[in-house]
């Protein structure tokens, strides 16, 4: 970290009483520092509708301050940071020069470059992630894209990001499956492909093929199910392929630059589309007679249709890469002679692993690699009325056996040496291959294959164990249990491996080529490797994920640049599930579609058995999306920014800065109105806060009207709650909130200008109206036919129609219990003391007072002083204060931070220029 | 050199304006009107946003007049010079139309006559900005010293505050004794700190300050100059002696505090032995130990009755309808000092709202366990309170609202009038330094909000109860508001106020002294040039009342920034007939 910059005040908190300390500091010359959590400045006030008892608007105050505050000369504003912690002890120590404070601030990421940013929402428009308005108290929504409020200052956009949504935080290809499925909620479905192209260009196969760990990790899993966000995928890539004519590809401008990629599966299509993306120019070499790897030769085609895979290709090939089949490359090193400046290897692992049982030689014994590679080629394989047995009971196993049921096999049977729910095929596959009437011979090994020159049955032997105890597999039988299956085709999947023997690379000791994991280059630096041939055999979004990788190293190998593993795919952290699912407590229970493959008990074609999701059920699908991360990373507003200003690479930073004086402007907290069950907050719709009224009201309101949230029925009776969470022992708080009376007031009066029908009733225990002019203001709201019926009130119970029912005792009327029923019930919520800032001085505790508010050392004498030498309070964080006594306060607080930075410099002009004369009294002009 | 190139702001103040002016209309009517260059509407026209959204407007087109039609010119005049300034405009071609206050909110049942009368008022705004010089601010050297006047504890702080920031301090105090009210105290709420004692080392660092210079019986008789240098004069009696002695200074702090209400005789009994106020009782507490006697006689039962000379109804002419904040709160803390003493005291409490505000709280509760019994009586219906001849006692009568209105009779051997505060009677310095003075008798500051210690009288801050009610601590801390606002004036070492000021055609001026008589701020004297007798306006004591342009019979002085010739052009623009 660089030297600390230097101010001479810090002022944390920027709402009315920390804009007034800045401004008077800077106005005096110091050079001021505020540091304000919240993307706006401006605190509670500037969400206020009007302010008692003037009834000036709210804005009309607050917004020259703001200004004042952001564009005074003396002061520097960080916005949406925060005090982290503040070092030293700021006393002047023994002389040997002044001490200052040290503060660590964190400046949270805005994912907006501020300076470039014009505040013309565009990116709050296109963005379609909704989340509670917490400046319009939770009433609506706000965009994850978004400017706190109309009135704000720097009007400048701020991203919500908490976190990388599970789904695309566990993609090992890096899709970003929140952002696709935001898209498709927005019904943007060729965004939504173009999205996943920034990744891969193999949308259709992924969107059939893919095992989905997003699914496992979607957040909605933990309540009614997960998104389909596979099948979106595919339903996206439907769209898009089904087009009359679809969006063309751009060919981006060539760079000059020669790869080669030598195999086109998953990992090699990915590679080449990234390196294509970037201006190389790629030329892909496949052995086989088809382009596409295990997409096109392992996964039959009821999986993954021929097309799919072809239109996925054809996203590779438009973007002007080559590629040439039938083409097998013994020596990748060497294509550098051939004009290329770098070579990928990502030939995967089409080796079949031998079984090494008496036998296999016999005729009729094949590989599933090889059976299957030969169907989807159209080879003629004929098994009709034939026995099959398939050994495995991995997926290959599954795709062989359901296979050999459609190409006619009177019987299909297969031996796992794994039981059935142990065995490495996906449980959703397994039940569909015995839906198809496959029969499963589960916990059985191969003993020999008996026969003469043509196999004619299997003798199985039980297996008692798989793997031993490190998990190598070592299977171990119980030879004394035996069975034979008579079959007259065996079709082996004992695992795959990668054929990498003429490549002269190293290799290790499973056959898969080394490259460093992070940066897949081999011990040849021009060439790279990526897919199953380097980890052995995967998932297909593994193998994309690692062509991805290849790709960006490649690239930065041929810019010259380092070749840092970090520097790939660098994500924020996973969203913490836990306060997604709180956070999202009160929204509704969506059911899941259920994903019914269409199943037959002796299937005779290769028709896709998973049906395609209509509009209405994508729709639906993407829509039970939490937004996990908030911002989904779609994409919509870096799209539509015309200033180009939208940066998903910013992170948090710290700054450290030194200053003399530390004021504390850190405001205070709103009492939880749900802390009071018996006054049914959060569970009856028509029961508000007080802080709700006052958006309700303020002229930037949520609803053009004043309405009751639960119908918008516009309220013909209103009830106030005084003293909610205040002078209230069961909550803990016996002091007064000191505002609620008058707020309450204001917004009596302001209700009464909206609906001059409406009938008003405070129920209070004392009012309060103790300020300048406050008094008269509550004899006109009286005047102007509010009602104040004394007594607390002991709960609300809601009827079926929203209203509410009321119960108090009647203590100025008649006595006794009394229910009256009101449309609505405004909650006045006192107010908590903000406990954050206690922990921020490492160097000495900040003392509280016994309620946890900021302590005031001296307020007899020094109000605003804290005990720790230089730190000052202003304002609420000390006891609540309206808002003339806040500013009061503040004034208190900086006229003695003044006086310290004032002495903090007479020491430091002492000790530094000790010739110099210090202090040299001004003579009192006294003339007689 | 006037305004050719306008730009034309309409605000909507969110709702404010918008929803009873149609402010796209008013565009409409007046974007062909000479010189305006650009004319639009905006949401928040003070919000950063449009700030900016001007700024480059007039660096794009050029602009070198302003005109924004929203607020009032007290709100927003200071905003939006800044915004012309930073948009390179001279900041006084600039006008502030108000079609909020004088218009939407005035006729919120007319929308087409409150968009017309916008126009009109937009179009008079246009017509003067047309009209308008630039003018730069007169710059005044400002003198880093302050007077404080009033040395209780609020003024005693200040002037402390202000030294220690490094300006010098002259403190005037009337009495002969430094202190105030707070030096009387022997314990004060919420802390039960010694107030004499607080006072004592306060005192001693005041006097013991090299920056301040103390005149105690003292008080401030005359004031000349203009902000930022003011010439004080402050009379010292030294026994029979009067000095006057004069003092420069950049800003005066008026601390003078309070008196607290005296009940006329037979109000609530007052008059009556053993019916005394608050500030008495608390005398009483603070002055005396062990058991609480009154007149010798032991004390057992105590009735308080609040609101004595607060709240009172507004239909009485003079009324103090206010509420005088810190009365409750002494009350209960009396009542927990007498719990405190070695004897048991009934204490009954007749209330009409408790208001122990904020923490102050803890001690009505704390009154609450101790015992004291709260007895609430309606608004309109004070208690009775009566001598009662039999025991000696003095009787309370009262309705208890807490009981459903049932009568509650009690007989004290205490009455304790529960009195609040009034403004201190300070005709001499109201006049000398023309302070405003509030509906109550309080002195005003400009807005409680935006400028809170400040005055109309530039320079002039007020603090502590001489503003409004409040308690010592928040007496202190409005004083320490008031250093800060002094401060933010002084060290910077200069001002500048603002140009607006009138001016004299001396050919024309044939000096009658019409003007000098007229002019409320001392800025007009007689002067003698080539042999002419004129009229001299002094331009940093002038405030631009424009008082003295209509006296002049020979039409010689013109006010800047309202000249006659824009004031016409005002009204010209005002009576058009509006396209439709």
């Amino acid at each position: 970290m660089s030297d600390p910059r230097k101010y001479d005040a810090l002022v944390v908190g920027s709402g009315i009483g920390g804009m007034e300390s800045a401004l008077k500091l800077g106005d005096m010359g110091y050079k001021v520092l505020v540091v304000e959590k919240e993307p706006s400045v401006g605190g509670k006030m500037i969400l206020l509708s009007k302010v008692f008892p003037t009834l000036d608007c709210a804005s009309c105050i607050s917004t020259p301050k703001m200004g004042a505050t952001i564009h005074h000369p003396n002061i520097d504003v960080m916005t949406y940071a925060e005090v982290e912690a503040i070092r030293g002890n700021g006393g002047n120590g023994n002389g040997n020069g002044p001490a200052r404070y040290h503060a660590r601030i964190k400046q949270k990421a805005k994912f907006v470059d501020e300076a470039a940013c014009t505040g013309c929402r565009q990116c709050e428009m296109a963005c379609n992630v909704a989340v509670p308005d917490e400046y319009n108290a939770d009433m609506v929504s706000r965009r994850a894209a978004f400017i706190a409020f109309p009135q704000a200052v720097p009007k400048k956009a701020v991203i919500s990001r908490e976190g990388v949504s599970p789904c695309t935080y566990e993609c090992p290809a890096g899709i970003k499956a929140h952002g696709y499925v935001a898209r498709v909620r927005s019904g943007e479905y060729d965004q939504a492909f173009d999205l996943v192209l920034e990744t891969t260009p193999l949308v259709g196969s992924l969107g059939r093929a893919c095992y989905a760990p997003c699914e496992g990790e979607c957040t909605r899993g933990e309540l009614e199910g997960p998104l389909p966000i596979r099948r979106l995928k595919r339903f996206i890539a439907d769209e898009r392929y089904g087009q009359a004519e679809p969006k063309a590809i751009e060919k981006p401008e060539q760079n000059g630059k020669k790869v080669a990629v030598v195999g086109s599966g998953p990992a090699g299509l990915t590679a080449a589309w990234q390196l294509a993306r970037k201006g190389y120019g790629v030329k892909i070499y496949e052995a086989a007679e088809r382009a596409g790897g295990f997409l096109a030769l392992g996964i039959p085609a009821y999986r993954l249709p021929n097309d799919v895979v072809d239109d996925d290709i054809s996203n590779v090939t438009a973007i002007g890469v080559e590629i040439e089949t039938g083409v097998r490359v013994e020596d990748p090193a060497k294509l550098k002679d051939d004009g290329f400046d770098a070579v990928l290897v990502a030939t995967g692992t089409h080796k079949a692993v031998q079984l090494r049982v008496p036998g296999e030689e016999k005729d009729g014994v094949m590989s599933a690699l090889t059976f299957l590679a030969d169907v989807k080629l159209g080879k003629n394989v004929d098994l009709d009325g034939r026995k099959v047995l398939v050994v495995g009971g991995g997926n290959v196993a599954i795709d062989a056996a359901r296979t050999a049921r459609r190409l006619g096999a009177a019987e299909v049977h297969q031996a796992s040496l794994e039981c059935c729910e142990d065995m490495p095929a996906h449980d959703f596959e397994v039940e569909e291959a015995k839906a198809e009437g496959i029969t499963l011979h589960d916990g059985w090994g191969v003993n020999h294959f008996t026969g003469d020159g043509k196999v004619e049955g299997a003798v199985l032997k039980v297996c008692t164990c798989v793997f031993d105890p490190s998990g190598k597999f070592a299977p171990e039988y119980d030879e004394a249990q035996q069975q034979t299956v008579a079959c007259d085709v065996v079709i082996v999947a004992a695992g795959m491996g990668a054929d990498t023997e003429a490549f002269g690379l190293e290799t290790n000791p499973s056959r898969t080529l080394k490259a460093e994991s992070g940066t897949l280059q081999t011990s040849l630096p021009h060439v790279f490797a990526a897919g199953d041939v380097v980890t052995g055999p995967s998932m297909i979004t593994t193998a994309v994920g690692q062509g991805r990788r290849a790709a960006f190293m490649i690239d930065r190998f041929l810019q010259g640049e380092a070749l840092d593993p970090d520097a790939f795919d660098e994500a924020l952290p996973v969203a913490d599930k836990k306060s997604v699912l709180a956070r999202q407590d009160v929204y509704d229970r969506r059911e899941p579609f259920e994903s019914h493959a269409a199943m037959s008990a002796a299937p005779t074609d290769f028709s896709e058995t998973e049906a395609p999701m209509t509009e209405a059920e994508a729709f639906l699908g993407a829509a039970r999306c939490l937004d996990c991360g908030v911002c989904s990373e779609c994409h919509a507003c870096v799209d539509v920014c015309p200033a180009d200003c939208i940066d998903f690479s910013m992170r948090e930073e710290e700054i450290e800065v030194e200053v003399d004086t530390v004021v504390l402007a850190t405001g205070f907290k709103l009492f939880p109105a749900d802390a009071k069950p018996e006054y049914g907050y959060g569970r009856y719709a028509n029961v508000i806060t007080g802080m709700q009224m006052d958006r309700l009201l303020a002229p930037t309101r949520p609803f053009n009207a004043v309405v009751r949230p639960g119908d918008g029925k516009v309220p013909d009776r209103i009830a106030f709650i005084l003293c909610t969470g205040s002078r209230d022992a069961q909550v803990g708080n016996p002091l007064c909130s000191r505002i609620c009376c008058m707020y309450s007031i204001k917004h009596n009066q302001l209700i009464m200008g909206a609906l001059p029908l409406a009938d008003v009733t405070v129920h209070y225990m004392d009012v309060r109206a103790v300020g300048k002019g406050y008094d008269e203001f509550y004899k006109q709201a009286v005047d102007m036919g509010s009602m104040f019926i004394k007594g607390r009130v002991a709960k609300i119970t809601e009827k079926d129609n929203g209203d509410l029912i009321v119960r108090y005792e009647d203590i100025e009327g008649d006595g006794g219990i009394v229910e009256a029923e009101y449309d609505m019930v405004v909650l006045a919520v006192g107010v908590q003391p903000n406990t954050q800032v206690a922990g921020l001085f490492e160097d000495g505790a900040l003392g509280l007072d016994e309620y946890f508010y900021v302590g005031e050392a001296d307020d007899d004498m020094d109000p605003g002083r804290t005990n720790l030498p230089g730190v000052f309070v202003a304002g609420s964080a000390s006891g609540v204060k309206d808002i003339p006594d806040s500013i009061l306060h503040a004034g208190a607080a900086v006229a003695q931070a003044a006086a310290h930075i004032e002495k903090a410099r007479g020491v430091e002009a002492a000790v530094n220029v000790p010739e110099a004369a210090v202090n040299v009294p001004v003579k009192a002009e006294v003339t007689a | 050199m006037s305004a050719g190139k306008i730009g034309v702001y309409v605000c909507q103040c969110g709702g404010n304006i918008g929803d009873h002016v149609d402010v796209d209309e008013v565009v409409a009517a007046i974007e062909k009107e000479q010189g305006v260059s650009v004319a639009k509407t905006a949401m928040f026209t003070c919000s950063d946003a449009t700030q900016s959204e001007i700024i480059e407007d007039a660096r794009e087109q050029g602009l070198d007049g302003l005109v924004i039609a929203s607020c009032s010119p007290k709100l927003h005049t200071f905003t939006f010079r800044d915004v012309a300034k930073r948009a390179g405009m001279n900041p006084f071609q600039y006008t502030q139309v108000n079609v909020r206050e004088q218009c939407s909110w005035t006729h919120t049942d007319d929308h087409e006559g409150a968009t017309e009368k916008a126009v009109r008022l937009v179009r008079a705004g246009i017509n003067r900005t047309r009209l308008t010089d630039p003018l730069e601010p007169i710059v005044v050297e400002t003198t880093p010293k302050s007077l404080v006047v009033g040395g209780g504890i609020a003024g005693l702080r200040a002037a402390l505050g202000l030294a220690e920031i490094g300006l010098h301090v002259f403190l005037v105090e009337r009495e002969a004794k430094l202190g105030g009210w707070v030096a009387g105290f022997r314990e004060m709420f919420p802390h039960g700190r010694n107030g004499r004692e607080l006072i004592g080392k306060l005192e001693e660092k005041v006097r013991s300050h090299p920056e301040i210079t103390v005149f105690t019986s003292a008080e401030l008789v005359a004031k000349s100059g203009s902000f930022g240098n003011y010439q004080a004069t402050v009379a010292v009696s030294n026994g029979d002696r009067l000095e006057q002695i004069q003092v420069d200074v950049g800003s005066i702090v008026i601390a003078t505090g309070f008196d607290t209400y005296q009940p006329e005789e037979g109000e609530l009994g007052y008059g009556i032995d053993g019916v005394i106020t608050i500030a008495d009782f608390k005398k009483l507490l603070d002055e005396t130990d062990g058991p609480l006697t009154y007149n010798g006689k032991p004390v057992r039962t105590i009735a308080y009755i609040y609101c004595v000379g607060s709240r009172q109804d507004e239909s009485v002419e003079g009324a103090n309808t206010y509420c005088s904040r810190y009365c409750c709160t002494a009350a209960v803390h009396a009542a927990t000092q007498v719990a405190a003493r070695p004897q048991r005291v009934h204490q009954y409490h007749f209330y009409r709202d408790m208001r122990t505000y904020g923490k102050y709280e803890l001690l009505y509760a704390e009154a609450l366990e101790q015992g004291s019994a709260f007895v609430k009586y309606p608004d309109d219906e004070a208690p009775a309170v009566e001598k009662d001849a039999k025991s000696g006692g003095v009787t309370v009568t009262s309705k208890d609202l807490l009981s459903a209105g049932d009568e509650v009779a009690l007989t004290a051997d205490l009455v304790v009038l529960v009195t609040g505060m009034v403004a201190r009677e300070n005709e001499g310095l109201t006049k000398t330094l023309k302070l405003p003075v509030g509906q109550s008798g309080f002195y005003n500051e400009i807005h409680p909000k935006l400028r809170p210690v400040e005055t109309v009288v530039d320079g002039a801050y007020i603090c502590g109860a001489c503003q409004s009610p409040r308690t010592s601590s928040e007496a202190v801390a409005s004083g320490l508001a008031a250093v800060t606002q002094s401060a933010a004036i002084l060290k910077r070492g200069y001002a500048e106020l603002d140009p607006l000021v009138a001016t004299v055609d001396t050919d024309a001026c044939t000096w009658c002294g019409a003007c000098e008589f007229t002019c409320p701020y001392d800025a007009i004297a007689k002067v003698e040039e080539g042999g002419k007798e004129l009229a001299a306006i002094s331009r940093t004591a002038c405030k631009g009342c424009g008082g003295c342009v209509p006296v002049c019979p020979s039409d010689a002085i013109d006010l800047q920034g309202y000249t006659d010739a824009q004031i016409k052009a005002m009204i010209d623009g005002m009576l058009e007939v509006v396209c439709q």
